[in-house]
């Protein structure tokens, strides 16, 4: 398998009938991305662009045999929607909802490890596998597939930078968005690690911006295991600087965070960044 | 959110953490009946959403009521670490054996909460996990089981506290981590946990900060959150569902994403340009996120002839252009623009057309490119007046 999903990953899609998942469900299928059922509690029995629609993950996951969620549900109920996908056994979610309290965050995060549950989000646009299979809404049909993956804490640069890359005619082995919040499912870190083994990925970029300790530590990793080539921008590198939450934040973050920080970290393992987004181009293209 | 020193206190004792006796007062007046009515001692400490308050002057101690009341007057109106003081807390002063730390967030890197604890509290508490790491003893919480009481103990027995005060210690963490959780906390911090000669252990200073995406939960505390916002135009972009962030340039920057927002703002400066602000309206766009948003940039550009074009990246990915037009279309309702307004789209070429279509008499100008756009935004900046361009 590619990273996390390829080609025959069947997908479920949470809040199926929801207003932006409607939409992001129609760009999957034109991705031909495999998507088997839906789910919105109050709506089974009922279709979306042909799929079923199913009151419960459970009920979905009778019929059919699901490997990937997609979570549309609001805010308020996107903890019981992972917790229900963790459930039904499903091995991977892309949380796509944004605005998501804190200590829904910590607790899916804390359940999806006890139940083995890998994921990315929220606050994601989700993931693509070029030529294979899109779950979210990133939308860069002009990619073609090749050796360059995208790891991205934003989401709507998750969209911009394959764009802008696919112009110039870089080929690219995934893109996926980490999510923008401070507690994600999958840090870069942890997605650099499939990278090592994934044999179609020679090269790397790494999108970061100011805040939390995710790239000096996918910096520190890379220095000491990792073996292919890698890029770096981080975004917000003018921006004024973030207030710091309390002492116990300013003890555990103990420097880290600012963009200094996280570029001098990148600069120590002999990572090239890029100044600004329209200099990220001409360093991918380094790479290939 | 950030809570005041006062509301944090108020729920640490519905909580059961025992605080200083005192009461929150506005008037040298109040401050008199305050101290009169502990009948001892007070501390006066300035009421501000900032730490370094001691520092900076904001704490101090009266023996009478009358000081007391004469030192409120003084501090009443003072600007604090950026902050007016418009009330302070008057409490009895407390007599200290002695101070720890105790504190409970989340740390990202594990995304999990964490305790903290030491022995050496205080305002030195920062300099002393530098210096002396080890004086800082800390553990990660399984927030699906909460913190139990042999998790507290265990922790606490690290910083060298036995019988009694282990005990007392112990308790007041487990409920420190109850306001943690009930309150969907970020933060919450005691320093210093106060012991006094008694024995009695009392939380002398209370950090609360509330997860903004939590608010829902707690609806009555949507209006303190509005207020709690010093700048107009945060308080603002708040009440409308968008983060802004007041800078002082003349180019107002929007976009439905933090990430892109930050990235044109490196751009704007790396091209010479001065960003005004910047406006995040969050990913999935609603017609009316994006007019509140629009709007308030066109309001801020009314009151502030400094600002002289607005600039909107939007990606298409996430919201309709639909939503992006109309909200465009009905925030210069709302607001007639006298500034230009830039839009950038990313996405489907097929929807930024259709965007494009649906902007067509609005007077928005559409760019073709990032780049294309934040360089014409820095001419249109520079130009020396703002009469003349015709929108």
């Amino acid at each position: 398998m590619a990273i996390f999903v390829d080609k025959d990953t069947n997908v479920l899609i949470q809040g199926i009938t929801g207003r932006l998942a409607a939409v992001q469900t129609k760009i999957m299928l034109d991705y031909q991305t495999k998507i088997v059922a839906g789910v919105t509690p109050g709506k089974g029995g009922q279709t979306q662009f042909g799929i079923p629609v199913y009151d419960s993950v459970q009920q979905a996951a009778i019929k059919h045999r699901i490997d990937a969620s997609v979570i549309y549900v609001p805010a308020s109920f996107v903890q019981d929607a992972a917790f229900e996908a963790i459930d039904a056994g499903i091995r991977f979610m892309v949380i796509v909802t944004d605005w998501v309290p804190l200590h829904s965050e910590i607790k899916i995060k804390a359940y999806a490890e006890y139940k083995g549950t890998r994921y990315i989000g929220p606050n994601t646009m989700g993931m693509m596998i070029p030529g294979q299979t899109s779950l979210g809404g990133v939308l860069a049909p002009r990619v073609k597939p090749g050796g360059i993956a995208i790891v991205c804490r934003s989401g709507a640069l998750s969209n911009e930078i394959p764009s802008r890359l696919a112009e110039q005619d870089v080929k690219l082995s995934v893109v996926i968005g980490l999510g923008g919040d401070s507690v994600v499912g999958s840090r870069m870190l942890d997605v650099l690690k499939l990278l090592k083994e994934d044999e179609q990925t020679k090269g790397v970029l790494l999108v970061g911006e100011i805040g939390g300790t995710m790239e000096e530590e996918a910096a520190e990793y890379i220095k000491a295991h990792f073996n292919k080539k890698v890029v770096a921008f981080i975004a917000g590198r003018t921006a004024p600087r973030g207030k710091v939450m309390g002492h116990a934040g300013a003890m555990i973050m103990s420097g880290r965070g600012t963009a200094e920080s996280k570029i001098k970290a990148f600069q120590l393992a002999g990572i090239p960044v890029a100044k600004n987004l329209l200099e990220i181009p001409s360093l991918v293209k380094q790479m290939t | 959110m950030r809570l005041y020193e006062y509301e944090g206190k108020a729920i640490f004792q519905q909580c059961g953490i025992a605080i200083p006796r005192g009461s929150l007062v506005r008037t040298g007046k109040e401050a008199l009946r305050a101290a009169t009515a502990i009948g001892k001692e007070v501390v006066i400490k300035s009421q501000i959403l900032a730490g370094g308050r001691g520092k900076a002057g904001g704490i101090k101690t009266a023996e009478t009521p009358e000081n007391a009341a004469k030192i409120t007057q003084e501090m009443l109106g003072m600007e604090l670490e950026g902050y007016k003081v418009n009330s302070l807390l008057v409490e009895e002063k407390l007599d200290i054996a002695n101070e720890l730390y105790m504190g409970i967030t989340v740390d990202d890197e594990v995304g999990a909460p964490i305790a903290m604890i030491s022995a050496a509290g205080g305002i030195e508490i920062e300099e002393v996990a530098k210096r002396k790491p080890g004086r800082i003893v800390s553990n990660y919480i399984n927030p699906l089981c909460g913190m139990r009481s042999y998790e507290a103990i265990n922790l606490i027995c690290q910083i060298g506290l036995t019988g009694e005060t282990l005990l007392s210690a112990s308790k007041i963490l487990t409920r420190l981590y109850n306001v943690f959780t009930t309150y969907d906390a970020r933060i919450v911090e005691i320093n210093p946990l106060v012991t006094t000669s008694e024995g009695e252990m009392i939380a002398a200073d209370a950090r609360c900060e509330i997860d903004d995406n939590s608010l829902f939960r707690h609806p009555e505390w949507h209006d303190l959150r509005i207020q709690h916002i010093d700048n107009p135009w945060e308080r603002e972009g708040v009440k409308g569902g968008v983060n802004y962030v007041d800078l002082d340039g003349d180019i107002a920057l929007m976009a439905n994403s933090a990430g892109v927002a930050m990235s044109l703002l490196d751009i704007i400066k790396d091209e010479g340009g001065d960003p005004a602000c910047f406006l995040d309206t969050g990913g999935a766009l609603s017609k009316e996120r994006m007019k509140n948003g629009i709007a308030l940039l066109l309001r801020k550009a009314k009151s502030d002839p400094h600002v002289k074009v607005i600039l909107v990246y939007t990606s298409l990915v996430f919201s309709l252009p639909d939503t992006v037009a109309g909200g465009i279309i009905e925030a210069i309702k709302e607001v007639p623009a006298d500034i230009p307004i830039m839009l950038i789209s990313g996405g489907e070429e097929e929807r930024r057309k259709q965007v494009q279509e649906l902007l067509k008499d609005s007077g928005v100008k559409i760019c073709p490119s990032v780049e294309k756009g934040v360089r014409e935004a820095i001419v249109i900046a520079r130009q020396e007046s703002r009469n003349g361009y015709i929108c």
